[in-house]
């Protein structure tokens, strides 16, 4: 087959295989997705030591603890799915998406590696990430709640991108973003129009056609197949509600529908007053709200506070390693916690057998 | 071109059934809607498990499994989130397509509901949207978030908030920050309108499984070997654990004391200690929870016999577990506990908004159900927001099922009139646009 004439050029894009993936390296990586403090170069990056800072060998114990407990079964174990016994069901042809699908032998983990990967590369190479989903409309381009998820993120199917379409892909998104450009142009023009804060992407782009489906015929002619509207298009024309006080007009909160309780004679008085409800957010920001684009797996995950996420509210709390009362004493081999001599006796035992001291 | 412009306009009827389905990782909770009328749900285990004689069980099959001892698990659903569609697709074709199906369905005259957590990975919404489509042909289908199915509750009645015979139910609610605590994990979402508000959704990697996990870690530390038994493990948690008031008082009415004291309150057992007998595997296949009895050792040495029955004293591993979701850290989790997930939640949304949704905090899942987990969540966060707020805390009836009997609700409300997608549209437009047109979610003027 000669690829009708498409020639492939080398680029940085990324391949995904089934089960594993090729990652362009770039930077130091992400966060993992359980535990994702990563403090490999803690001794090094941290001015000085404090005593509740876990040493790397702990901090290694309970991740793996952590892994341990995330699982399943106990052991690793393959349950072969059992032969169909007097089906009448007809075996009827899969489609190719749905074949893929049943042989991927990719679990979430994987999953979720490949999508760090083309969150990685979007940041570092858009273009080549724009080719990878190709044709992805970026989501809530004019949201201005959700900057975040406002880089092209991977919303829909990328296994589907073969290297194939990438080439007519990359150039559809280039004219994509040439189109935005102007569009952001034409917006500034306007400076009366506030955005709208629709959750489609904005009327225009006709240049993201899908061709998520495998429709090949679909790839070879551009045609501008516009995104389909889950609304009434007036519901996204720009609406102008001045910003106004509780209690008030809203389409979105209605105001409580009863009169007011009756007005009491300490109302007035300084000393019994609150400091009342806050005023609710206009409609204009409710609206940005409700329609913000989804956080992705990793940033919906709770983080503590602090910049890596390291910083807990309050001390952790150290138990007996044994019986599970307070850790008030710590073993002198190991520096694991026990409640009392009694515990510590329990614990030597299995200490010095685990190191054979 | 024609026929298409031709379905856009004037679309057709649709399928008189819905197949309401939450599929879950420990359980797929399963009915029908039809019409006014809702069926079910039908709660099936969603995994193939195999037993210590190499016997494998597919989803309801596993009712007739009686010996739990050492069974194994193969679970499509990982983390909430379909990832194994060859394990996922076997478990729908027994229960719902094959001939002798125990809840027959003809996919080409029904309509899907099928509820999601929050914050998939795109990848694998495209493979259930294709999967549903291309596989089982669906006519019909709407993919949504499961937390803001029960939106379609009449929350107020769950709050059991004083009402008069003219008050009108609003459906969807209008404001609930809801909390579910499933298998996996547990997500607060804020909802509004029947809308979730995406950006303050925040996840807690901790769940049942977990906390199952850690009880046998525990138990096989403290007493028996139970690494391979986490059925029965699970068995255990669901009968003793619950979530304490008073960590610190009962954790100290708990511990024996220093070397060769004991304490009262460790013989006497304190109203916490509980006796588990485990199940034996010949005569007895579940275990049961006793009253603790401090003789009872003694007693047995006495009389010369030897009790068959192994009893396993449960004292601090009842409340610890279920620490977890209030303290993560206790592990050496990196992540906040509920309470404060909660507020991490609110404080990405304006302060108007915090009023409502305190007054209005709806728990469900599975671990829902534990014993004070309520109680607890409400204290803590009385403790953390402005004095002014009232913080309402509640669980539905049957807080396993309640994001079942929403989605039940919302097959039936016109809403899933406006997100539904049928399968000729899919076919025209692909799976890229039903996915976007997902995620765009019911907007806000409709």
């Amino acid at each position: 087959m000669n690829n009708f004439g498409v020639i492939e050029i080398a680029g940085t894009t990324t391949k995904s295989t089934p089960g594993w993936a090729y990652v362009p390296d770039t930077g130091p990586a992400l966060a993992a997705g359980l535990q994702p403090a990563n403090r490999k170069r803690a001794a090094r990056n941290q001015p000085a030591l404090s005593l509740s800072d876990l040493s790397a060998r702990q901090e290694t114990r309970i991740r793996k603890d952590l892994e341990a407990l995330d699982r399943d079964n106990h052991k690793d174990t393959n349950i072969a799915i059992p032969p169909k016994s007097g089906r009448s069901r007809a075996q009827n042809k899969h489609t190719p998406n749905v074949r893929k699908i049943l042989q991927s032998q990719k679990t979430f983990a994987n999953h979720l590696d490949d999508y760090q990967a083309m969150l990685a590369l979007a940041e570092s190479n858009p273009g080549a990430a724009a080719a990878m989903n190709a044709a992805q409309a970026k989501p809530s381009t004019s949201t201005a709640a959700t900057p975040k998820s406002a880089s092209p993120a991977p919303t829909t199917s990328s296994a589907g991108g073969g290297s194939k379409r990438s080439a007519a892909a990359a150039k559809r998104a280039a004219a994509q973003e040439k189109l935005e450009q102007e569009r952001k142009k034409a917006t500034k023009a306007a400076p009366s129009r506030p955005p709208s804060p629709s959750p489609e992407p904005s009327p225009a782009p006709p240049a993201a056609a899908d061709d998520d489906d495998d429709n090949d015929d679909n790839d070879d002619e551009d045609i501008p197949m516009p995104d389909a509207t889950p609304l009434p298009p007036t519901a996204t024309a720009t609406t102008t509600t001045p910003p106004q006080t509780y209690p008030r007009e809203s389409d979105i909160l209605p105001a409580y529908p009863k009169p007011p309780p009756r007005a009491h004679p300490g109302d007035a008085d300084p000393l019994l007053a609150s400091c009342g409800v806050p005023p609710l957010p206009s409609d204009a920001e409710l609206r940005a709200l409700m329609t913000a684009a989804p956080l992705s797996y990793l940033e919906a995950r709770a983080a503590w506070a602090g910049a890596g996420g390291d910083q807990a509210r309050y001390p952790a709390r150290v138990f007996c390693a044994v019986c599970g009362y307070w850790g008030r004493v710590k073993c002198l081999k190991c520096g694991g916690r026990v409640c009392a001599l009694e515990c510590l006796e329990a614990h030597r035992e299995e200490c010095a057998g685990r190191y054979g001291l | 071109m024609a026929s298409s412009r031709k379905s856009r306009s004037a679309r057709a009827p649709p399928p008189p059934r819905t197949l309401v389905l939450d599929n879950g990782s420990d359980t797929i909770k399963a009915g029908f809607v039809t019409g006014e009328k809702t069926a079910g749900p039908r709660i099936i285990p969603n995994c193939l498990a195999r037993d210590r004689h190499r016997k494998t069980y597919v989803g309801s099959e596993l009712e007739k499994c009686k010996d739990f001892g050492e069974i194994a698990f193969r679970r499509p659903v990982e983390k909430g989130f379909i990832a194994n569609w060859e394990a996922q697709k076997e478990i729908w074709d027994r229960e719902f397509f094959d001939d002798k199906a125990p809840q027959r369905c003809d996919p080409s005259e029904s309509r899907l509901v099928l509820a999601e957590q929050p914050n998939s990975l795109p990848a694998l919404q495209t493979h259930c949207d294709q999967m549903v489509f291309e596989e089982f042909g669906f006519a019909s289908y709407y993919r949504g978030t499961g937390p803001s199915f029960n939106a379609y509750h009449d929350i107020q009645a769950i709050f059991h908030t004083p009402r008069t015979s003219e008050t009108i139910i609003d459906i969807p609610a209008e404001v609930i920050l809801l909390i579910d605590s499933g298998y996996s994990h547990t997500t607060v979402t804020p909802i509004l309108q029947g809308r979730p508000i995406h950006p303050a959704i925040r996840r807690l990697d901790v769940g049942g499984k977990l906390m199952t996990n850690y009880l046998t870690r525990v138990l096989s530390l403290r007493h028996f070997d139970m690494r391979n038994e986490t059925y029965i493990v699970n068995e255990m948690k669901e009968a003793v654990c619950y979530v304490s008031l008073d960590f610190k008082g009962d954790l100290e009415k708990t511990w024996k004391g220093t070397r060769g004291e004991r304490r009262e309150e460790y013989l006497t057992g304190a109203g916490i200690a509980k006796d588990y007998v485990l199940p034996d595997s010949h005569k007895s296949f579940h275990g049961v929870v006793r009253e603790y009895d401090p003789g009872a050792s003694s007693r047995a040495a006495c009389k010369g016999t030897v009790s068959t029955e192994d009893v396993l004293t449960l004292r601090n591993e009842r409340f610890v577990v279920p620490e977890l979701l209030f303290n993560p850290s206790d592990i050496g989790m990196r992540q906040p506990g509920l309470a404060d997930l909660v507020m991490q939640s609110l404080s990405a949304l304006p302060i108007g908004l915090w009023p409502g949704l305190l007054a209005n905090i709806v728990v469900v899942g599975g671990n829902a159900k534990l014993e004070n987990f309520i109680q607890r969540l409400q204290m803590e966060l009385l403790e953390r927001v402005p004095d002014e707020c009232v913080v309402r805390v509640a669980r539905p009836a049957d807080p396993v099922i309640s994001t079942w009997l929403g989605a039940a609700n919302f097959a039936k409300h016109e809403h899933v009139e406006q997100l539904a997608v049928t399968k000729q549209e899919y076919e025209e437009h692909g799976a890229g646009w039903v996915a976007r047109k997902f995620a765009a979610g019911l907007g806000v003027d409709s």
